[in-house]
């Protein structure tokens, strides 16, 4: 029976070949997106999966509430690891810290010739790090090879690229930051591209301690870059745990009326999706874009699903004969559904067969958007196989059920009679359809609109500097490099192109920020934190920032004057900017002069809102210098840069990138998001039209006996046309009103991420609404055009 | 085998009832061959679709088998329909997707019969109406003679013991006409089958032995035929 089911399914299919393609067409794209949307989710959802005891691992994150604002890091004190191992004995089995760095490392051959210079991000961590996230370790242990100053771990393929060969890595050292040699006493396998945890350099914990910083013992420091990672005890509750919170950090912070420590335990699993902490690998994945991928997903599904619906109903009068003469022949209607659920199956598997195709095209441009290596592999990855399995027989029920109720529920006697018209309940439920799908369509075409008009408006906005042509060249920051300064600057303020340079700690933009409290004026402290950023005499003229009061910072090498950002003096109130002008201001233990006020500009990605800033120079703070370019000699005179700092600096590594990349990288994801909609929507309205096309076709071909009789009667071809065509506009206008409402509050919530953005206005309602009414005109028009002009005699002379 | 008690059918448009049958009562013993008789409109269809349980009376009772049908459930009826009643239509209703084996093969697989007697039962059909070398053609590559054959094979295939014709011959010409024709009355006289046709034909309704005149859902005659 299955078997001539199966075969009576492909005559059918081959029969309405017409509809067939248009079915398989939009099903496979459908699919095909569904399966790519899948397999990105499977792989965002596997990040930092498979440790030991990975329900027991927890980050310790710090909090501070301040009077007008609450806000979190990834990072903790540096003396909270051996605090809280102290006083939670009782809860932990392990408290290990982990700090993030980078530096230069080399490694000479035999001859103590140097062979390898590079510039790497390290990490140094305690022994018990490695207790509580089990890495595979390939020689040497956690104990023996962190417990000493100076020794290193390498994953095996950063000891292959220092040492060619990571079996013969251990026993060798290699040289940190030009300072200390590093043993290298353990090897372990490399991260997946999937872990938060891109440790490739391991440095021994006791090694940073004996760089003696300061900080190290200070509890009112915190950098996003020290981290504390612990492991609760078997049976141990987390929120036992934090319980005893308020007494550690009562025990160990100072109470100030400034801002109020907190902490908290956030687990494992939940650092790859939160976009606020971030991580070392600084790859996140907000579990609110999965959802919304996923939905998406679910749209394109049901588009194609509606599609299939509409024809196959449409389709089914003429198929009422049929069952009228099996149920007369002892059908079940039971039997009935099967076989017409067989047809819908066939269809479906075609498509997935097509769809693993276009699946199989499309993965490379998906790779580079997301910019990692996502796989398509049945076979690594069973649980792909398992979820196409689920999608076809998915789309099968929910494409097939409803077109086989309605078929197999035709009575009998009307059958055979041939009195099945297409103006029973189908009819209707199809408008409805239609409805449903096109109102998706135009929700997405809004929603592509809004977000590429966002997104031209994030990069045309003025951002009150000139980030263009500017080049962040790293510096370093040792005294040996500092007393280098000067000649660097010297040398490239003569290289044809360039106009201005500036030593600074970070560009006006940047996500590197320091936040501190201060005193104005000699008054108490101040309720809010000021961000502080260092540069020298030539910091605005290189970045195009503007004075409006007073004058910018002279040449000085410690703070001395002061220049302030509007934000600043609107939040202490001064409504006279000249007031400002001379009054003191103490921040980081110093005291300086206010001598000028810079015009606001945006310091963070535009969906934050302008910092209160202070802006001194101080040599000792610098890291870059920012190199004001002639934007018609950008290429040469990089080169020549860079040639110029490895000949200052032979002994470290250059870097630079360009400011309007930093800027542009802020909105990764929003860029990622644009892609994807653009290419989402065009899908669905490719999808949701040529289901247009397949309904008017049938529409036209059911009613040519009516058309030509209408011509017969003195109809013009417009007139036919437009009978065609009206209740198609009629719905997709219908859908139009559907959509805006359910659009409105979808970008309206996204733009409020934004702190400055467009004014959402009707010009993409319109527009969607023209876009799709149009394209249905046209689509309709083809297809009834054709029917309006066929030919009389043959209509009529059929049956 | 069937017994019809004041049978009444009426379809109510605007509360207004429009009677197609009247109080139709008759009884039809197996081994009968009954023509249906009389003008369009008449309710010859829907009479033969009561006996068919294709639709239902709206009053009256209707025993079939010695068995109260009146108002059964899908099941019964489809167990009815798959070893007691064939049909044979006027537009012979093939499935067009099926080739002719496949038609006659149809009622077969949902008897569930076995293959080896599948197989067989066919080939005799197809062999008895001289369709063997049509046997893997569609419907529309047949004539309308060969294709109200292939229906009345069909109808055959799962050996029921009555057979229902709503104008079996209405869509041919005379000669083929007279071939299905004079096929029913041997299936009548030999194999027993009980055959009731709805017709228009004087000359067709000579063929069996009984004709029932109806005019205005009333049975106005019930002749015998020599
Ligand atoms: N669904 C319906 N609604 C209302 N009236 C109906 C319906 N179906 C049939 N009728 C009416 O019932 C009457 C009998 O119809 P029936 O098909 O039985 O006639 P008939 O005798 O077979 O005619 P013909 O020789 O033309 O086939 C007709 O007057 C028809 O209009
Ligand atoms: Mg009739």
């Amino acid at each position: 029976m299955f078997k001539l089911n199966l075969k009576i399914a492909w005559r059918n299919l081959w029969k309405n070949k017409g509809y067939t393609f248009i079915n398989i067409l939009g099903l496979s794209i459908g699919m095909a997106s569904c399966i790519l949307i899948f397999i990105f989710i499977r792989y965002q959802l596997s990040f930092d999966e498979g440790f030991k005891n990975e329900d027991r691992i927890y980050r310790v994150i710090s909090g501070w509430t301040t009077p007008d604002n609450f806000f979190e890091s990834a990072g903790t004190p540096r003396p909270l690891p051996a605090a809280m191992r102290n006083d939670f004995k009782q809860q932990f089995d392990k408290v290990a810290a982990i700090q993030a760095g980078g530096g230069i490392i080399k490694v000479k051959d035999e001859s103590g010739k140097e062979r390898i210079k590079t510039s790497e991000s390290v990490h140094y961590a305690e022994p018990d790090f490695f207790e509580i996230l089990s890495f595979k370790w390939l020689e040497g242990n956690p104990r023996q090879s962190l417990s000493q100053p100076n020794t290193v771990v390498l994953s095996d393929e950063m000891a292959d690229k220092l040492f060619g060969d990571w079996h013969k890595a251990v026993g060798k050292s290699i040289n940190f930051q030009n300072k200390v040699d590093l043993k290298v006493t353990g090897i372990i396998e490399k991260s997946p591209d999937n872990s938060s945890f891109p440790l490739k350099v391991i440095i021994s914990y006791k090694t940073y301690l004996n760089q003696a910083r300061p900080e190290s013992t200070n509890w009112g420091t915190v950098s996003s870059t020290s981290e504390c990672y612990v492991l609760l005890k078997e049976g141990a509750s987390i929120e036992d745990a934090s319980k005893s919170l308020p007494q550690f950090i009562t025990k160990y912070y100072q109470r100030d009326n400034v801002s109020k420590e907190s902490h908290r335990f956030q687990q494992l699993r939940d650092i790859h999706y939160n976009a606020d902490l971030g991580n070392f690998a600084n790859k996140v994945m907000p579990k609110k874009e999965l959802y919304g991928l996923a939905i998406i997903g679910a749209f394109l599904l049901l588009t194609a699903c509606i599609n299939f619906i509409n024809l196959a109903t449409a389709q089914a009068v003429s198929r009422g004969k049929e069952v009228g003469v099996r149920k007369v022949m002892g059908s079940l209607r039971r039997q009935l559904i099967v076989q017409f659920l067989t047809e819908t199956l066939t269809i479906t598997v075609v498509s997935l067969l097509v769809g693993c195709v276009l699946t199989e095209v499309a993965l490379p441009g998906m790779q580079s958007l997301f910019k990692d290596h996502i796989s398509f592999s049945i076979i690594e990855h069973p649980i792909i196989f398992v979820f196409m399995v689920v999608l076809v027989l998915l789309v099968s029920f929910l494409a097939g059920f409803y077109p086989a109720m309605v078929m197999s529920g035709y009575s009998p006697a009307l059958a055979i009679k041939n009195k099945i018209t297409a103006n029973t309940a189908g009819l209707s439920l199809r408008k409805i359809l239609v409805v449903v799908q096109f109102a998706i369509t135009i929700i997405l075409i809004i929603g592509t609109l809004v977000v590429l008009r966002q997104m031209s408006y994030m990069r045309e906005k003025p951002l009150g500097f000139i980030p263009t042509a500017v080049a962040l060249v790293d510096v370093p920051y040792d005294s040996m490099a500092i007393t280098r300064y000067h000649t660097l600057q010297d040398q490239i303020n003569k290289i044809p192109g360039v106009l201005s340079t500036s030593y600074c700690s970070a560009a006006p933009s940047s996500d590197f920020n320091n936040e501190s409290n201060f005193r104005y004026n000699g008054t108490v402290r101040s309720t809010f934190q000021a961000n502080t950023k260092t540069g020298d005499e030539n910091y605005f003229k290189t970045f195009g920032l503007e004075i409006i009061a007073g004058k910018g910072l002279s040449k000085s090498d410690t703070l001395k004057d002061i220049v302030v950002n509007e934000t600043m003096l609107k939040k202490l109130n001064v409504v006279n900017y000249n007031d400002a002008i001379g009054k003191t201001i103490r921040i980081n233990d110093k005291t300086g002069n206010i001598i000028g006020v810079v015009k606001d500009f945006n310091n963070m990605s535009l969906h934050e809102p302008i910092s209160p800033i202070v802006i001194n120079s101080n040599k000792e703070s610098y890291n870059t210098i920012a190199v004001k370019l002639d934007s018609k000699s950008i290429l040469p005179a990089m080169r020549a840069i860079e040639k110029t700092w490895n000949t200052v600096l032979p002994e470290y590594v250059y870097g630079s990138t360009f400011m309007d990349d930093k800027i542009s990288e802020y909105y990764q994801t929003e860029k990622i998001m644009g892609a994807l909609f653009k290419v989402f929507a065009g899908v669905i309205i490719f999808i949701s039209f040529i289901g247009l096309f397949g309904l008017i076709s049938f529409v036209a071909t059911q009613r040519t006996r009516e058309v030509a009789i209408r011509k017969v009667l003195g109809a013009s071809t417009l007139e036919l046309v437009k009978m065609l065509n009206g209740s198609f506009l009629l719905m997709v206008f219908l859908a139009n009103l559907v959509a805006w409402p359910l659009a409105y509050l979808f970008v309206a919530k996204w733009l409020a991420t934004f702190t400055y953005r467009i004014d959402l206005n009707i010009w993409p309602f319109v527009f969607a609404m023209i876009i799709s009414m149009v394209i249905t005109l046209i689509t309709v028009s083809i297809r009834s055009y054709k029917a309006a002009v066929a030919n009389t005699i043959d209509a009529l002379k059929y049956e | 085998m069937i017994q019809l008690n004041n049978i009444e059918k009426y379809y109510a448009n605007k509360g207004i009832k429009n009677y197609v049958l009247r109080l139709v009562t008759t009884t039809i013993k197996q081994g009968e061959f009954v023509s249906i008789m009389g003008p369009s409109g008449a309710g010859k269809s829907t009479l033969l679709n009561i006996i068919g349980m294709l639709e239902e009376p709206t009053y009256g009772s209707y025993e079939f088998l010695g068995e109260d049908v009146t108002s059964l459930n899908e099941r019964k009826r489809i167990e009815l329909y798959r070893n007691h009643i064939g049909f044979v239509f006027q537009a012979y209703h093939l499935i067009d997707e099926m080739t002719v084996y496949e038609n006659i093969e149809a009622p077969l697989l949902y008897k569930k019969v076995g293959s080896s007697e599948r197989a067989s039962r066919i080939a005799d059909l197809l062999d008895r109406f001289n369709i063997v070398a049509k046997k893997d053609l569609f419907p529309n590559q047949l004539s309308g003679g060969q294709q109200q054959l292939v229906g009345i094979a069909r109808a055959l295939a799962a050996q029921p013991s009555i057979i229902l014709a709503d104008e079996p011959t209405g869509n041919l010409q005379s000669a083929q006409a007279e071939e299905i024709m004079t096929l029913f009355k041997k299936l009548n006289q030999e194999d027993g089958i009980t055959i009731i046709q709805v017709t228009h034909s004087e000359k067709n309704a000579q063929y069996g032995n009984r004709i029932l005149h109806i005019a205005d859902g009333v049975v106005k005659e019930d002749v015998a035929v020599g």
